[in-house]
């Protein structure tokens, strides 16, 4: 593993990724010592709307005068939040799903990868929409839908991992001296499994980032006020062309970061698996 | 600030596609006049019976015609279909007289079988526009007394109905007759389709839902264009769907009129652009922050006080809305009657406030919970309100969270206390000019489980007053009702009543001839007239 | 081969069947009852309840599920519940307008992706290398909307090269309807005008819709052509004098349609997905825009037809994708079987 990450490391571009997402958490963690207005998070100070760039907002303010960049620095939390949790959900349904089915190959086996499919029939997006109206429109029912349409990616990984696994010789051994099923799927056949689902749950955290934020531009996201950086976009959209610098900044804030995450699951899947090189998403 | 942006755009646009020159078109665009193109939302069905709302109004006042109609600033009742009325002593009997010679769009006269058809459809129908008169009115009732006259017997006295009846377009049965489809009266064919009467037809080859409506205008409409020199032809309806979009296609020349809510911080920026300008017209519809007086914490007087006492009025109006709207002090908008005319409106006042809290929490009031807010997501205008509201509501030591939520959202939950929200906000508009449209549907309890009285609010002097407003056809006597009932009302602050709207539209400057009133917001094509 | 197809297919079907199952039960718990709506102002409860029986809605979930399978086994998608009009109606004029934007973007992709892949390979580990790296992991990390918005800002709104938002431009009157594409229908008619404009308007939200597909095809284009560059054919065939810049170009056209096929049936998901977003910037009268005011109203029978036709085209593509892999490669229908 330390071999991996030394590699992870040689490689500029991955290591720029590393970089941008520890940036990102430091960020998250002391946002409201760094965020030079913190209680902008939800105070409008209505004289100043809509002020350009300058020395006292170096990213403006918005339409309801607060500055841009403390709501940029306080939603990073949000976004590494939103990422952290919806990432883990989707792996607590997604990696017991495809260990099961991949194991045997009997009806449960089929049942649980007929599922998936359904799930993966419907674009992620529509989904989400769908099941972010359905419960309360708000950011914890995004990240359920989020979690709800992201496991399937998660099961295919792992299911197509076991699948090799299971006729490898030493899966065969253990079998022979009498292992649980069980005991082989957690003890041997996950940890072999786990490069690739770091791997799909690194560029997972930058996809979900997106799609969060999509789903926050299209108002079944994150509510105001909170500093969602896709909400700051919808906002904005009303204020242009005159208030170029209100969409501007979250837009870039949500680049910089996916990006970070991608350059780094790029990274990761170069040095942990050469092999996996090819599969994308 | 402006040049440096325009500069690094202008350097990074190098890297884009070629630029297209500006397609000042080939042979057929400059034939004739351009027609004219409307940039107002449609509404999502064409039925003038399936559907009430504000997009609805366009299809109602050009393709249709009603018995009444609106017009002008305040708006005034005047005979359109109908050329007078008469009502019996009781209130109960009201006789319609048709004009003589109206036509269909298919060149048929109008009778007044078509006229009981009209109104037995929309009763049948049962959609939007039939609630205002679905408690008073069977289809049996409606009867014609003979070529031109039409008879309705109420089942009680209702002063509003002849309020009430502009909403009802008058259809053509024999358009609609080959295309009924079981018990459907139609509907399926009427939603994209031309039935009506009015001053313009509907072309139904081009029409796209919410999308794409041609217009044509028809000459043979019974009032005449003796009053327009130059109607327009031919209205190409093309909604653009996003606000920000709407001004800018208005400024660019890709549309003549945007809806008439445009956002206050576009109106100066559409002044001043040499190609358009911003109508602004006093409407009837008032901005409301409703509470739900059911549920603790505001079920008690003090709580509610505080809460009128704690929103930013001024602050609002005049500087988040540029003061391009008037504070409305109760539930009747300011111009319409039946207000007391020294109504005190509740003014921003933190100290107060604070006051009311404390005493609200001295009596039990939960005001430590956390209160939610719900609000039209796409309305950016309630989430404006509910932010600046949640900033104020912290100094008193109160939680607001907001909840995003749709119209269609919203209004479901209000069937029912116990599902209504703490607070939720938006707008009550002119369905018809009447006290009953606002007061009286909002505060009388025998409208609740309706989103208009979704504040819960019981009161029985109140009640009593307002159902006595309704049956009374004496005027006088119903402003002395409606003006104590709004006093009682408005001292017991079971809601936010912030503001009336001018209405605002983007329009283009060639466009003449736009005439303003609070029913249908200045749609009506009529009076119109292109410059070019 | 037949056979491959056919299993293909009978494999698709469970999944399209769980998914009518799953919509209907999404679509029955939106928020929102579209019979209060209906009834409008001033509704009594009374009045919503009978609105609710007329619509069958207050059936029990079960029966209404079994009626909608019913339905929409026949082809029947039921009728807005707010337009009135077949669903299945308001749907054909809209799919269209999504797809012409999707294969705009699909080609744009391509095109872009393999070249810029192929570039990038022939300066292995060099700068156009690293900035072609950068640029394909960029390009999946922008958000869509977001790039959008940009766009309009700087070529609209400032520069005001290209037009705002819309399919075409309105002044120019109702466009020829023969198929829905609208490229395709003017063309068709003779108006040029009409092409134009419409060629215009599809710039922007194309090049948006694009980027991520363009990022990933480059991406493999390169990795594929490094490959082949270091298969012993290609040693030898070096050896025997062609250059680099031929050879590459010789594999490419090959390769680049493997790649390109591999990827549009994962890429189809998310131009879909990326569709609703960048329609709703620019205004696009598509499927996605659709969905949204479908959503935003509670038009249930609305949502659940839209669901329902992009899972059958997503199927119906990623079907496709299968087999025309067979065929270029016989390797994979073994494997698949």
């Amino acid at each position: 593993m330390s071999a991996a990450l030394a590699r992870l490391l040689r490689d500029p571009v991955s290591a720029l990724g590393l970089v941008i997402v520890l940036f990102a958490v430091v960020v998250a963690v002391f946002a409201p010592y760094l965020a030079p207005y913190p209680e902008d998070a939800y105070e409008s100070h209505l004289l100043q709307r809509l002020r350009p760039p300058s020395a006292e907002f170096p990213f403006g303010t918005d339409n309801l005068g607060r500055d841009i960049l403390s709501r940029v620095i306080l939603g990073t939390r949000n976004a590494l939040v939103v990422a952290v949790s919806v990432v883990v959900a989707a792996m607590a349904i997604g990696i017991p799903v495809g260990l099961v089915a991949g194991w045997r190959d009997n009806w449960v086996s089929d049942v649980l990868m007929r599922l998936t499919d359904v799930f993966l029939a419907v674009p992620q997006l529509i989904l989400a929409l769908a099941l972010g109206q359905l419960m309360r429109p708000g950011i914890e029912t995004a990240m359920v839908a989020l979690a709800l349409t992201y496991w399937p990616f998660f099961a295919r990984t792992v299911f197509a991992e076991t699948r090799r696994l299971r006729g490898a010789l030493f899966v065969d051994a253990l079998a022979g001296i009498g292992a649980r099923p069980t005991r082989i799927l957690l003890l041997h056949v996950l940890p072999n499994a786990l490069p690739a689902v770091l791997v799909r749950a690194t560029i997972g955290m930058g996809f979900t980032i997106l799609t969060a934020a999509i789903l926050g531009f299209l108002g079944v996201g994150a509510a105001p006020p909170s500093p969602d950086w896709g909400l700051a976009v919808a906002e904005a959209r009303q204020h242009l062309p005159e208030a170029w610098w209100f969409p501007t900044f979250p837009g870039l804030a949500i680049l910089l970061l996916v990006l970070g995450f991608n350059l780094l699951g790029d990274g990761l899947r170069d040095a942990a698996d050469p092999r996996l090189r090819r599969s994308r998403r | 600030m402006r040049i440096s942006l325009r500069s690094a755009l202008l350097a990074a646009a190098m890297l884009a596609l070629a630029p297209a020159a500006d397609s000042q078109s080939p042979a057929h665009a400059q034939a004739q006049q351009r027609p004219l193109v409307w940039g107002d939302n449609l509404p999502a069905s064409l039925d003038p019976h399936a559907l009430f709302d504000v997009p609805s109004q366009f299809v109602l006042l050009n393709v249709y015609d009603g018995l009444y109609r609106y017009q002008g600033n305040p708006p005034e009742l005047v005979p359109w279909l109908a050329e007078r009325h008469t009502v019996s002593e009781d209130g109960l009997t009201w006789e319609f007289t048709l004009r003589a010679g109206a036509k269909f769009h298919d060149g048929s006269a109008i009778t007044a079988e078509d006229v009981v058809y009209s109104f037995k459809r929309l009763l049948a129908m049962n959609r939007a526009p039939a609630a205002a008169f679905r408690p008073v009115l069977r289809p049996e009732n409606i009867t014609a007394r003979d070529e031109r006259t039409v008879r309705f017997v109420l089942s009680e006295p209702y002063a509003p109905f002849l309020a009430a009846i502009p909403l009802v377009a008058i259809v053509n049965p024999r358009a609609i007759q080959p295309h009924v489809r079981g018990d459907d009266w139609g509907a399926e064919w009427l939603a994209a389709n031309d039935a009506g009467s009015g001053a313009y037809r509907i072309n139904p080859e081009t029409y796209r839902p919410r999308n794409q409506l041609d217009l044509e205008r028809f000459a043979d409409h019974f009032m005449g264009w003796s009053h327009n020199q130059r109607p327009i032809d031919s209205v190409r309806v093309r909604p653009v769907l996003e606000t920000s979009t709407r001004v800018l296609a208005l400024m660019r020349g890709e549309i003549d009129a945007t809806d008439s809510y445009l956002p206050t911080d576009q109106v100066e920026r559409v002044d001043r652009n040499p190609r358009t300008r911003v109508a602004r017209d006093e409407s009837m519809r008032v901005f409301i922050l409703r509470m739900n007086n059911r549920r603790p914490p505001f079920d008690n007087l003090d709580a509610r006080l505080c809460f009128a006492y704690a929103f930013n009025y001024q602050g609002f109006n005049e500087i988040i809305l540029k003061g391009l709207v008037i504070r409305n002090a109760g539930p009747n908008p300011n111009n319409l009657w039946g207000n007391p005319p020294d109504l005190r409106p509740y003014n921003f006042d933190l100290n107060l406030a604070r006051q009311h809290c404390d005493r609200a929490r001295a009596a039990g009031a939960p005001l430590g919970r956390e209160i939610e807010i719900h609000v039209q997501t796409e309305l950016e205008q309630t989430v404006q309100a509910a932010q600046m509201f949640q900033a104020d509501l912290r100094r008193v030591g109160v939680n607001l969270k907001i909840v995003p939520n749709t119209w269609a959202g919203i209004t479901s939950s209000t069937t029912r206390a116990e599902t209504t929200p703490d607070m939720w906000v938006h707008w009550v508009s002119t369905y018809f000019v009447d006290p009953e449209n606002w007061i009286g549907q909002m505060y009388d309890s025998r409208f609740h489980g309706t989103w208009k009285a979704s504040s819960w609010y019981r009161n029985e002097r109140v009640d009593d007053l307002l159902t006595r407003a309704r049956t009374s056809l004496d005027r006088a006597e119903r402003e002395r009702l409606y003006q104590e009932a709004t006093r009682i009302v408005v001292a017991e602050s079971p809601d936010i009543w912030v503001y009336n709207t001018v209405n605002l539209r983007g329009l283009s400057r060639r466009l003449q001839g736009y005439r303003f009133s609070p029913v249908g917001s200045g749609g009506e094509l009529r009076s119109m007239w292109l410059e070019n | 081969m037949a056979r491959f197809v056919l299993r293909r297919i009978l494999l698709a079907l469970p999944a399209l069947l769980g998914l009518v199952v799953l919509t209907f039960v999404l679509s029955r718990v939106i928020p929102g009852d579209p019979a209060a709506t209906l009834a409008g102002d001033a509704a009594t409860p009374a009045q919503i309840a009978e609105i609710r029986a007329q619509y069958g809605l207050d059936r029990p979930i079960w029966e209404q599920a079994i009626v909608h399978l019913r339905q929409v086994l026949t082809g029947d998608f039921g009728r807005s519940v707010f337009s009135g009009r077949p669903v299945v109606e308001e749907i054909a004029f809209r799919l269209p307008a999504t797809l012409e934007l999707t294969f705009a973007a699909l080609l744009i992709s391509t095109v872009l992706g393999v070249g810029l892949g192929l570039v990038a390979a022939l300066d292995h580990n060099g700068p156009v290398d690293h900035l072609v790296r950068l640029l394909s992991v960029g390009g999946l990390a922008i958000a869509s909307f977001w790039l959008a918005i940009m766009l309009q800002l700087v070529f609209s709104m400032e520069l005001d090269w290209l037009p705002l938002r819309g399919r075409i431009d309105p002044t120019l009157g109702a466009p020829p309807d023969i198929t829905g594409f609208l490229l395709l229908d003017t063309l068709l008619a003779g108006r040029l005008d009409l092409f134009w404009s419409a060629l215009r308007h599809l710039v922007m939200p194309a090049v948006t819709l694009a980027l991520p597909g363009l990022a990933t095809i480059a991406r493999f284009t390169r990795s594929g052509v490094l490959e082949a560059l270091q298969k012993d054919y290609v040693l030898y065939a070096r050896a025997a004098g062609y250059g680099r810049f031929r050879l590459a170009a010789i594999y490419v056209l090959r390769n680049a349609i493997t790649v390109t096929v591999t990827q549009i049936g994962l890429l189809f998901g998310a131009l879909i997905s990326g569709a609703v977003a960048v329609e709703a910037v620019f205004d696009w009268p598509g499927l996605g825009t659709y969905a949204v005011q479908a959503i935003l109203s509670s038009d249930y029978k609305a949502l659940l037809a839209v669901t329902l036709v992009v899972g059958v085209v997503y199927a119906v593509v990623n079907v496709m994708v299968d087999v025309a892999q067979a065929l270029i490669d016989p390797r994979v229908a073994e494997e698949m079987s």
